[in-house]
């Protein structure tokens, strides 16, 4: 690593602890435990208790997951990469919209905060004039929740460090507080519990206080030593939050007396009443009573910690859409940096409005329901994944940390995470669930045909497929990802034939409702290292760009979506391979002579692998001006005559080309049989239909005369490596006048290897 | 040896990167080896306004933009980690000894420099070596 890379990484432990203890800090302690008393009683303290234990399952395997992969993006990543992005869908969504929900619970927690602050109404006096202005908790939180959103959009540095700062005066007023409270707890003020099923659903309801250790991997990237600080961050905070929340609990049960809590009035906070009242006896300093000084305090931290808490999610909320985005399940465009600011503003700016909504539409316990269950499901399939990880022998995953009692704990985490949503409101598991569903129908719908991630499970399922069951083979295969739209590859190397090839090659991509990729390929000496060429291309080639944007400007007249690339190569023709290869193109369209890609001989010691192995579709245009007006497609049927047909049938909707079909057989009857057959399968029946005996270069010569385009199918394996290379020559090409188009398919493809798009 | 021959430009944005390799490109003949600069702001010990990989995709597609303007010049390109944007030009520009460093100052208003800081002035101020500001619209 290189010492500015080092740079880029500077989370150390605390600040990493920080951030998870500050995102789950907020809503523990400051806003739910009254809620959590009342319901199960001093059971409320088990419910966060087994809380945290669930919690600690899961941040056993985060840490595993986030020494393997230290990327920015988290659970998400981690989903996605192991389950594939079917799952990373429902993952990703869940952890945004997980958040944007814990964020508006937060900000209406901040309201109740400033509620109990300012009191009911507030009286604005204005030129002796006095107003009373209702205090609204929602309106406090749609200001405070704007305020956090602002603040994110703007990036101010300064807002991190702050952050260590609160987490640090939290747990300092926690401190005085439990252990203070502890000297007056009798176990005879325990309200008694309320048995199981109140136990878990108060679980559930409180695991919004268990999200921030995941908000860590999402910035793993940024960690120092992630391998060794990120699992003590995540496991830290886990452990420590939980320990903190169990011993609140146990004072504020235990410390006052029964029905103490109930009977906080609802404009109040249960922990700051209590605290108001353990404090009570003990007198008072310069006219401020300890009680007075430990409630304000209380309420003090009760806004740094809702406010953190926010603050954090909507943070980590924008790593999870760049990661989202760079997988293409969202559209890469949310990841603009904002050309002042430097934050991801669009990202941010989303996820306001969506917390901003969430506040106004839903009743607190609902908001933090919905961040509860939403993690919950990222939580399960986390654990999930890193079965699959463990499992599928993914070949680059090398955590240095690993889960202790593998397998069990990760699955042990699944199900508890899974079967605890069972005890949340059943409302809301139900919008839970039309959230997910929606995040399904999201990836079938868009995310699908974009992204090229294939997770470790559906490889596994694959390599497997003899000794799995169909069901579950055919099951991967039907959500793999179809490796993007139609993709139409266009090497140019000759500018003169620039203009062709590309309306070749963006009228077929238009047939296909798909895009054209133009490529400059430009060849530079042996000697050259590819690194210096790549950054001086204009010294070996001074044309690209201006190749490059005419080819841009002819696609887009025809109204293909195109991007553009230049590659850098000792050996051009190869170049071409392996660029249709990692760009996943579906088909290559590219010129073919003396001054086209390579001299021949050049790239002979590669040849006979690469014919071996074609990548695609591959068409090559001998360019004597493209003019498909009348195309004439010999066929003796195969694979390759296969495409010359689809081929012809583009050129027939793009071009309004007449087709000639032409079929030479030593029996004339039998050969218009099958040809009238040929046509009909490939739907020229329409077509002219020529069938002669005799010499086939002849005849095809012969008919050529009267065509402008003739399509010919590769009549053996790895036909057009070796023609275009110069190791194969074929009369028939220099004996027609007309630019000459030939076809060869790979054939080596396995049905399956299409559906992966590979 | 001219006050162009060694130059190191910081870059912060595609439009920015653009509008400045164009008004660069009014002195060709005189500017020698470019050094382009990209400032990824750190937070230093906290959590970033944004991840780092996603400011590097940043920083290469402002490098791209410069070059498709320039495309003759031979451009360096560096992405740089600092908590300070200005000093983190200023390190490149006094470890490649560069002859001076180049920048169009962007148009903002009172508010949007209050929050982001003035770079611009403090550029000027803080430099160890002649600093050049281009205008940003030449025929303007």
């Amino acid at each position: 690593m290189s010492g500015d890379e080092e740079l880029a990484k500077d989370l150390g432990p605390l600040a990493a602890l920080t951030i998870g203890v500050g995102t789950m800090i907020g809503a523990g302690i400051f806003v739910l435990p009254g809620t959590a008393i009342t319901d199960a009683g001093w059971f409320a303290v088990l419910s966060f208790v087994l809380g945290g234990v669930i919690a600690l399952l899961t941040a056993l395997s985060a840490s595993e997951l986030g020494t393997a992969m230290p990327r920015s993006g988290g659970a998400y990543y981690y989903v996605n990469q192991g389950l594939g992005p079917l799952f990373g869908s429902i993952a990703g969504w869940s952890n945004w919209l997980g958040l944007a929900f814990a964020s508006a619970f937060y900000m209406v927690g901040f309201g109740e905060y400033i509620r109990a602050i300012v009191g009911p109404e507030f009286v604005l006096s204005l030129a002796g004039q006095s107003v009373a202005v209702p205090v609204s908790v929602k309106g406090i939180g749609l200001l405070g929740g704007a305020f956090f959103v602002t603040i994110n959009y703007i990036g101010a540095k300064e807002t991190g460090r702050l952050q260590n700062v609160i987490v640090v005066v939290l747990v300092a007023i926690l401190t005085v507080f439990t252990v203070y409270g502890a000297s007056r707890a009798d176990p005879g003020n325990l309200p008694p519990g309320k048995g199981l099923s109140p136990t878990l659903r108060t679980t559930g309801l409180i695991f919004v206080s268990y999200l921030g250790f995941v908000q860590i991997t999402s910035v793993a990237e940024e960690i120092k030593e992630p391998s060794k600080n990120l699992p003590r961050a995540v496991i830290g905070s886990v452990v420590l939050v939980t320990a903190i929340y169990a011993l609140v609990l146990i004072v504020m049960a235990a410390a006052v007396p029964q029905g103490f809590i109930a009977a906080v009035p609802g404009n109040q906070v249960a922990v700051v009443e209590v605290g108001r009242e353990i404090f009570s006896g003990l007198g008072s300093f310069l006219g401020i009573t300890a009680s007075g000084l430990m409630a304000g305090a209380l309420l003090f931290g009760g806004l740094l910690a809702t406010a953190s808490s926010a603050n954090a999610s909507i943070l980590a909320s924008s790593r999870i859409n760049f990661a989202m985005g760079r997988d293409r399940i969202l559209t890469p465009a949310i990841n603009e940096v904002h050309p002042r600011f430097g934050t991801p503003y669009r990202a941010i700016a989303i996820t306001g409005a969506l917390i901003l909504v969430f506040i106004v539409a839903a009743p607190i316990n609902t908001l933090a329901s919905m961040g509860s269950v939403l993690h919950l499901v990222i939580y399960g399939l986390l654990n999930i994944a890193l079965i699959v990880f463990r499992e599928a022998d993914v070949e680059d995953y090398d955590p240095s940390f690993h889960v202790p009692l593998y397998p069990i704990t990760p699955i042990v985490g699944a199900l508890v995470s899974f079967a605890l949503i069972a005890y949340i409101d059943p409302r809301v598991i139900l919008l839970g669930g039309v959230l997910v569903g929606a995040a399904v129908v999201w990836y079938l719908t868009y995310a699908r045909s974009r992204t090229e991630t294939e997770g470790a499970l559906s490889e596994y399922v694959r390599r497997r497929s003899d000794e799995l069951p169909d069901a579950a083979v055919d099951a991967a295969d039907a959500v793999a990802p179809d490796g993007g739209q139609y993709k139409v590859m266009v090497p140019l190397a000759n500018p003169a034939s620039e203009a062709d090839l590309i309306e070749l090659g963006a009228n077929i991509a238009r047939e296909r409702g798909g895009s054209v990729h133009a490529v400059h390929i430009v060849s530079v000496p042996d000697q050259t290292s590819l690194e210096y060429a790549a950054a001086n291309v204009p010294k070996f080639d001074d044309t690209s760009d201006e190749l490059l944007d005419r080819a841009r400007l002819d696609a887009e007249e025809l109204g293909v979506p195109v991007e553009t690339s230049t590659i850098v190569s000792h050996q051009s023709f190869a170049e071409v391979f392996d660029a249709a290869r990692t760009h996943d193109a579906d088909m290559v369209v590219m010129g073919w002579g003396p001054e086209g890609h390579g001299a021949p001989g050049r790239v002979e010691g590669r040849i006979d692998e690469l014919t071996q192995d074609l990548p695609c579709d591959f068409l090559v245009l001998k360019d004597r001006g493209l003019d498909p007006q009348r195309v004439l497609v010999p066929t003796a049927g195969g694979p390759d005559s296969d495409l010359s047909a689809e081929v012809a049938g583009y050129l027939r909707r793009a071009f309004d080309s007449e087709i000639s079909l032409l079929h030479v057989a030593d029996d004339v009857g039998d050969g218009r049989e099958f040809l009238a057959t040929w046509a009909n399968d490939h739907d020229l029946g329409d077509a002219e239909q020529i069938v002669e005996s005799g010499d086939v270069e002849a005849a095809i010569a012969r008919h050529a005369a009267d065509a402008t385009l003739v399509i010919i199918g590769a009549t053996e394996r790895g036909m057009l490596s070796r023609l275009v290379s110069g190791a194969l020559a074929l009369d028939v090409v220099e004996d027609v006048d007309c630019s000459v188009l030939l076809a060869e398919r790979p054939t080596n493809r396995s049905i399956r290897d299409r559906l992966f798009g590979r | 040896m001219t006050l162009l021959s060694r130059v190191v430009v910081p870059v912060a944005s595609e439009a920015d990167a653009a509008e400045t390799a164009a008004a660069l490109a009014a002195h060709d003949d005189e500017v020698g080896a470019v050094t382009l600069v990209y400032v990824v702001e750190k937070a230093g010990g906290a959590a970033d306004k944004a991840g780092v990989e996603q400011r590097e995709e940043a920083a290469r597609e402002a490098f791209a933009a410069f070059e498709s303007v320039l495309s003759d010049t031979t451009v360096d390109e560096r992405i740089v980690y600092d908590t300070d944007v200005v000093d983190g030009v200023l390190d490149v520009a006094r470890e490649g000894d560069a002859t001076a460093v180049v920048f169009t100052p962007r148009e903002g208003g009172r508010f949007v420099r209050l929050l982001t800081g003035d770079v611009a002035l403090r550029l000027v101020t803080e430099a160890d070596r002649p600093v050049v500001t281009l205008p940003r619209h030449v025929d303007e």
